[in-house]
């Protein structure tokens, strides 16, 4: 069947199986690489995927629930947020090898939409699906805490 | 000898490739599609252990898909890790095999247009089976008479060896008289570690693509720490001149050790893609991923002696290592762990037995630490142990044994010695202790209640490479290419992979300091084997060290033809050695010039300019760069963790780390080194482990990341109680004073980590990882 959404600010409309999974549309079909495959079960979140606003495992969601809504990928998150919780990843070393890092950008951007002034328990909780094997989590804490503090003074 | 007076190193520079990677731009090997492209599937045996008498590809090539079993592959034995030279290299691998010898051997694999028909041709593959055996999964029960031989001949270098109780390979060492040591010794003690068979976790999955070009060469896209030996590898397989070949030096989703060697699905996808004449693409599944590699599971003996004094006065070890169904790096490591041990404290008289076991298990193959993580852990335990028994503090004990500097290192093995340079033990032990408030530990018994706080210490060190003043056993080299643009900018081209860590934005920061070039200035060429000098590999924490020397080399050789064209500038100058080169911080950008003369003075922009126009030539260097030493980065944690002794669970509650690396280049990332390598200890200590089935011989978690743990946001320390310190050393071999870190970063976490459940409980685990269970068993047989 033919599906049609909206990803990261484009109409796309696209052939899918009933069965196929959004993780693999994204990629094989509509070359947005930015979501990652890692586990295929849940299990990791480096295939976090914005689903109109609300983070989803790619890996888990059908593509044809996607139909008719908005799909936004690391690749497609913008605004001033954004920008800062980039620039702070990067400031704090926050990015390492990177392959979980797409999946970390689009969760922590959740959760600063969720709550403007999470704690460092909140955003841990918050990211605890989230796997990273390089950095240990504390700069990547470290990078969002900084922008919940330049939010503060905003 | 701060690096204070550094421009560029030192100094925290947000990483240039950041953002690309947080909006999911950067490309790794599974990111690439081509037109035309097939997807590839291995199909593994549904036995461990078996021989294979006749593969049926009939229903599978009716769908339409490649297929490629043993056949159609070259026959001669080979080892999937080139990094010791080939007289030492035991090798017992093949591309695909009819004797499948564990869960993920490959016996054939299926290429076809669509990742639905590669599996259901994966699926069509049906087999006839010559022998089913049982697995054999106990490293000391495959050394016994009965047990049925997993490999009979192999290949070390090109002679056939004979495998006699599944021993793949042996090392035997002795120094001094341990008889005499033990009779002079007040205190004897001896314990037995097993530790746990871990696998890397690496986020991305192992991955190749192979692309025939129109001209006939092949460009291959894979997960590798080593774009030249992946490349040399290929040529050596398939009998294709290396000229033919081009590896491309792509990012890697993490490694830690498992893409050290060439993975056979890279030698897979280059086998469909020759059978196919297409492009072909493989990504592993986590499942398939799991039973690829995992950890040396080591059985450490050790029994060591010392004086009342706490002077040591012997050390022995005898190191079973269950090495899985292949040999990547069995013979070395057994060097290597013999090296971390005799490294760490001065034994003085020393015995030492490995053996190498072949079981029907995942292959094992180097985990960040290589070894260390194992050997620490264990000799840590029992230096505690013996301090106790001596009644010292640990701390004590360990400073007056360890082997720092001035004395002779041999962390990489016996091959690889040389003297230790710059040591920032004592410093960090000073330091940390205050910051953890070490003076104020109580011993267990003082511990009541259901919550029990313990403090710990470890101490361990990784080497800077593999280098030497001698050739040694291990090939260990690096090469950069430097050139000057025409506007003054420069290219770097490396073949050193970077595994997320920083490392060639490292080496661009000491390029930038060099020629007082602004780091931004210098492009990370993207690279492939045909336009690189040879690197030997991304492991042995040589990245910055020795990769790093490399290119701060190339960067002299460059600024001293700076200079003569300098002086074809500025005449007046008697000749290039008159010249002198720094950033410019008004004019924001590299300028040469003669001290104290106002007038002599020219733009680095200026003589890339000239040399262009006036038909000067391009100045560029390429240098290929061999250390002759190895030194070691010696770290150091304190550990505080609080059991829970209701339900035997431990959480980390305060962490020290200290580094000795030299200067650090960029300190944020060093301490995000050390972030990394606390949580992946930790997981070591706690966590991770792969036990098997005995009756199937399968992964008890069936390869399923549900059931493989590793920590969490929530498992670790807050931001607050994880401090990191540095040593304030320099040393004198690396670039601008540095050492590398990845894995000493990592290597005495475990230790620590146990000696602050020790000093929480007051019990000794000498199995890993230390799990809640056995907390609570410990605990229940004991109150
Ligand atoms: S790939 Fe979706 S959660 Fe791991
Ligand atoms: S940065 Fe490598 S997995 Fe997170």
């Amino acid at each position: 069947m033919i599906i049609k959404f909206r990803l990261d600010g484009r109409d796309v409309s696209v052939e899918v199986e009933p069965n196929e999974l959004l993780l693999n549309v994204l990629r094989d079909k509509l070359g947005v690489k930015a979501p990652k495959y890692s586990c295929g079960i849940g299990e990791c979140g480096a295939c976090t995927v914005l689903l109109d606003g609300e983070p989803v495992l790619s890996c888990l969601t059908l593509a044809v629930d996607a139909n008719g809504r908005e799909v936004t990928t690391a690749s497609g998150i913008k605004g001033e947020e954004a920008e800062m919780l980039m620039k702070a990843f990067a400031e704090e070393g926050a990015v390492q090898c990177g392959f979980c890092t797409p999946g970390m950008f689009v969760m922590s951007y959740a959760l600063l939409h969720e709550k403007k002034r999470p704690t460092e328990e909140e955003i841990r909780e918050y990211l605890r699906g989230n796997l990273c094997r390089c950095t240990g989590y504390v700069n990547i804490v470290r990078g969002i805490e900084k922008v919940v503090e330049m939010g503060g003074k905003k | 000898m701060g690096s204070t007076n550094y421009k560029f190193i030192g100094r925290d520079i947000p990483r240039r490739d950041a953002e690309i990677k947080t909006k999911g731009l950067l490309e790794f090997s599974s990111d690439i599609y081509v037109p035309g492209m097939l997807y590839g599937r291995i199909v593994y045996s549904p036995y461990p252990f078996a021989d294979i008498e006749e593969i049926d590809t009939r229903d599978a090539e009716s769908m339409g898909a490649t297929v490629i079993t043993p056949k159609d592959v070259p026959r001669k034995l080979f080892n999937i890790r080139l990094v010791s030279v080939e007289e030492v290299t035991f090798k017992d691998w093949n591309v695909l095999t009819m004797s499948p010898r564990y869960l993920g051997d490959p016996v054939a694999a299926v290429a076809a247009p669509s990742e639905y028909l590669a599996q259901k041709a994966a699926e069509a593959i049906k087999f006839k089976f010559k022998k089913i055996y049982r697995p054999v999964l106990d490293a000391f029960e495959a050394m016994s008479l009965d047990a049925p031989a997993i490999r009979e001949r192999i290949l070390k270098g090109e002679q056939e060896v004979t495998v006699s109780k599944n021993v793949g390979a042996e090392l035997n060492f002795s120094e001094g008289d341990i008889d005499r040591a033990e009779k002079e010794s007040d205190v004897v003690l001896e314990r037995s570690f097993k530790t746990n068979r871990r696998y890397h976790f690496q986020l991305e999955t192992k991955a190749s693509l192979c692309v025939p070009e129109v001209d006939g060469r092949l460009s291959v896209y894979t997960t590798t720490q080593t774009i030249h030996n992946t490349r040399i590898l290929i040529g050596q397989v398939f009998g294709i001149p290396l000229s033919r070949i081009s590896v491309k030096r792509i990012p890697i989703g993490g490694s830690f050790g498992s893409s050290i060697q060439t993975n056979l699905v890279t030698l897979i996808s280059v086998a469909l893609c020759l059978k196919s004449g297409k492009p072909v693409k493989i990504v592993l599944t986590r499942e398939e991923d799991m039973y690829d590699h995992a950890d040396y599971e080591m059985h450490l003996k050790l029994r060591i002696g010392a004086k009342r004094t706490g002077e040591l006065t012997f050390g022995e070890m005898h190191n079973i290592m269950d090495i899985g169904a292949h040999q990547v790096q069995a013979y070395p490591l057994l060097g290597t762990a013999l090296g971390w041990f005799v490294s760490l404290y001065k034994w003085k008289n020393i015995l030492y037995e490995g053996k190498a076991v072949y079981t029907t298990k995942t292959p094992s193959c180097a985990f960040r630490g290589y070894g260390a993580p194992q050997v620490s852990w264990a000799v840590e335990s029992l230096m505690d142990e013996l301090a106790e028994e001596l009644k010292m503090d640990p701390l004590v004990l360990k400073l007056k044994n360890y082997v720092g500097l001035g004395d002779v290192f041999w962390g990489q093995g016996p091959t690889v010695r040389s003297i230790i340079r710059s040591d920032g033990v004592k410093e960090l032990v000073e330091r940390g202790k205050q910051l953890i408030g070490w003076d104020k530990r109580q011993p267990p018994s003082a511990k009541k209640g259901r919550f029990r706080n313990g403090i710990g210490f470890g101490r361990s060190f990784h080497t800077s490479g593999a280098g030497g003043p001698i050739s040694g056993e291990v090939i260990d080299y690096s090469g950069a290419t430097l050139k000057l643009n025409e506007d003054g900018s420069l290219d770097y081209i490396t073949a050193l992979q970077d595994h997320g860590g920083g490392t060639l934005e490292a080496h661009a920061k000491i390029i930038a300091e060099e020629l007082g070039v602004p780091p931004h200035l210098i492009n990370i060429v993207p690279a492939d084997t045909s336009i690189t000098v040879y690197d030997v590999n991304t492991h042995a924490s040589r990245g910055t060290y020795v990769g790093g020397e490399a290119a701060r080399r190339a960067a002299q050789m460059v600024k001293s033809k700076v200079f003569e064209a300098a002086t074809r500038m500025l005449p007046k100058a008697v000749n290039p050695e008159a010249f002198k080169i720094r950033y410019d911080e008004a004019l924001e950008q590299a300028v040469v010039y003669i001290e104290g003369m106002k007038d002599m003075k020219v733009t680095l922009a200026e003589i890339a300019k000239a040399s262009w126009q006036r038909n000067w030539g391009t100045i560029a260097a390429t240098v290929s760069y061999r250390a002759t030493s190895a030194p070691p980065t010696f770290t150091v944690f304190f550990v505080e963790v609080e059991v829970d002794t209701y339900t035997g669970t431990v959480k980390p509650k305060r962490v020290v780390a200290g580094a000795d690396l030299g200067t650090p280049i960029n300190p944020k990332l060093a301490e995000g080194q050390l972030h990394g390598g606390f949580v992946m200890g930790w997981s070591m200590a706690y966590l991770e482990d792969t036990p098997y089935q005995r009756e199937t011989g399968e992964l008890m978690n069936r390869g399923m990341a549900v059931d493989y743990k590793i920590p969490t946001f929530e498992d670790a320390p807050s931001i607050e109680d994880f401090k990191v310190i540095f040593a304030n050393t320099y040393e004198p071999t690396g670039p601008f004073g540095a050492k590398g870190l990845g894995e000493a970063a990592l290597n005495p976490v475990a230790g620590a980590v146990a000696n602050a459940i020790y000093n929480a409980i007051g019990v000794r685990f000498y199995t890993l990882p230390i799990t809640p269970e056995k907390i609570l068993e410990s605990l229940s047989g004991g109150e």
